[in-house]
């Protein structure tokens, strides 16, 4: 018997409990789920960051730049003291500086440039044919930029367009949450092809 | 029927239902979408031994919906005698990949360390996009199971992205994003994308910018790639079950409208 595939049924049956009432049975699971979700993490980036990546070269390799990071993730940890929390600084400097320096670039060209470049097409394709998509893909993109633009009250013309904005913006929220209830629906059929295999062996 | 006995009613015809249909095995012809087909295209147009990167940037609790995919997807990467480096940048994502890259590569008998890797997670995922660019080595010095990244056959002559044909990421989040971010301009990376159905919209205007190349998304798409490949899996036998789940919900949305309205009258 493979007792792991029972464990996991009745771990699964325990957090649909929940449909029924709150109950003792379904808390546990639940805070037998965030446990291991915690400590599965922790042990983790232990493993893969500390140990792997600074303490194994550093005392085994005899990587000795590392002691710098080293020395930097130990500031971190001066929060705790309210005479030297301002240590932790450094190190958050140093981190929000290259994350920017690395992030401000390439979000800068290929989320906004790229996505401007790709919203603004020609309305007459190279073969003389209407692009009626790049027409929606327009009157969807100034409709709802009229919507966010607050320094004029949303009147006349201006009302009109950014009317138009919300029915598209409700499009878009409709079709990702029908995306959603699909995903959620994804999750159960995953329980439920556990349930009926592994765990019940009905299925094979 | 009080609400709460309402709701009992819903959660158990509902559960009810897609029980049922789950357990009728349908064999029907799934139309392919152009993104599915793009996806199966490209991976036939690669030559044999061509090195892909298969990322697992998910959670455990996204697994019904990503597994069918990364299932499909590493089993045409093997069947084409590709050779696949697997890696995650989610903490949750790492054994997850491992076990199903063995389960996928015992089934084509492909040997571990030559035809397959699984270089296992590393944080700071945007550190180590940036880092494989200069050495995957470097990021990854062992594999998930300790072996030195240089003494992994696999491994020999792969340096960085030059040598990798693309990156697959199997996503629940945002993951994917940041390999377009960080690998499409400087690298001009090929990336395909695996996700679940909530992220589809998310995704959309990257594919139709061109940023990224191709995605399978949820259940349906995996079904889709199942139906080309014409290896029935998970995906198609989920298939019967959601679309008996939405049917459902349209029905009791177009009932429950009904009854508001009917209230509303009965009010005036």
């Amino acid at each position: 018997m493979d007792w792991g595939a029972v464990v996991a049924g009745l771990l699964t049956l325990a957090i649909y409990s929940f449909l029924y009432r709150d109950n003792p049975v379904y808390k546990f699971a639940e805070s037998l789920l965030i446990g291991l979700s915690i400590g599965y993490a922790l042990v983790t980036f232990w493993q893969t960051a500390v140990l792997d990546k600074l303490l194994h070269p550093l005392f085994h390799q005899g990587q000795l730049l590392l002691v710098v990071p080293l020395i930097l993730g130990l500031l971190m940890f001066s929060r705790f003291s309210r005479r030297l929390s301002w240590l932790s600084r450094i190190p958050l400097a140093l981190m929000i500086g290259a994350g920017a320096g690395a992030a401000i670039p390439a979000m800068l060209y290929e989320r906004t440039l790229r996505q401007v470049s790709n919203s603004i097409q020609p309305l007459v394709t190279s073969d003389s044919q209407f692009n009626f998509s790049g027409l929606v893909v327009l009157a969807g993109l100034l409709s709802t930029l009229a919507y966010f633009y607050f320094s004029r009250e949303h009147k006349g013309f201006l009302g009109g367009v950014a009317k138009v904005g919300t029915y598209f913006m409700m499009v878009f929220f409709g079709a990702t949450f029908g995306y959603t209830v699909m995903s959620r629906m994804s999750t159960l059929i995953g329980r439920i092809d556990f349930l009926l295999t592994d765990f019940l062996h009905y299925l094979q | 029927m009080n609400s709460q006995r309402t709701r009992w009613a819903i959660f158990a015809s509902l559960f009810a239902l897609m029980v049922i249909s789950y357990t009728i095995t349908l064999k029907w012809k799934i139309p392919t979408s152009p993104y599915i087909q793009k996806s199966y295209e490209f991976i036939n147009s690669l030559p044999p031994s061509s090195v892909v990167i298969v990322s697992f940037d998910h959670e455990a609790s996204s697994l019904p919906e990503i597994q069918p995919i990364s299932q499909i997807i590493l089993r045409h990467l093997f069947s084409r005698n590709q050779r696949i480096i697997g890696m995650s940048l989610f903490a949750e994502g790492t054994a997850i990949g491992y076990q199903t890259l063995n389960k996928l590569a015992n089934e084509y008998g492909k040997k571990y360390g030559e035809d397959y890797v699984f270089l296992g997670f590393k944080p700071q995922h945007i550190a180590a996009i940036l880092g494989m660019g200069e050495s995957i080595k470097q990021v990854f010095p062992q594999d998930y199971l300790g072996n030195y990244s240089t003494e992994i056959p696999i491994m020999q002559g792969v340096e960085n992205y030059q040598q990798i044909a693309a990156v697959i990421s199997l996503a629940d989040g945002d993951r994917t994003v940041q390999w377009i971010e960080y690998t499409g301009k400087k690298h001009g990376l090929k990336i395909l994308g695996g996700f679940t159905a909530a992220m589809i919209t998310t995704y959309d205007p990257y594919l139709s910018s061109g940023q990224l190349y191709s995605a399978i998304g949820g259940i349906v798409g995996a079904a889709e790639y199942e139906g080309i490949l014409g290896l029935p899996g998970k995906g198609n036998r989920a298939l019967l079950s959601q679309t008996a789940a939405h049917l459902f919900i349209v029905l009791l949305v177009i009932v429950g409208n009904i009854a508001y309205f009917r209230k509303r009258r009965g009010e005036k």
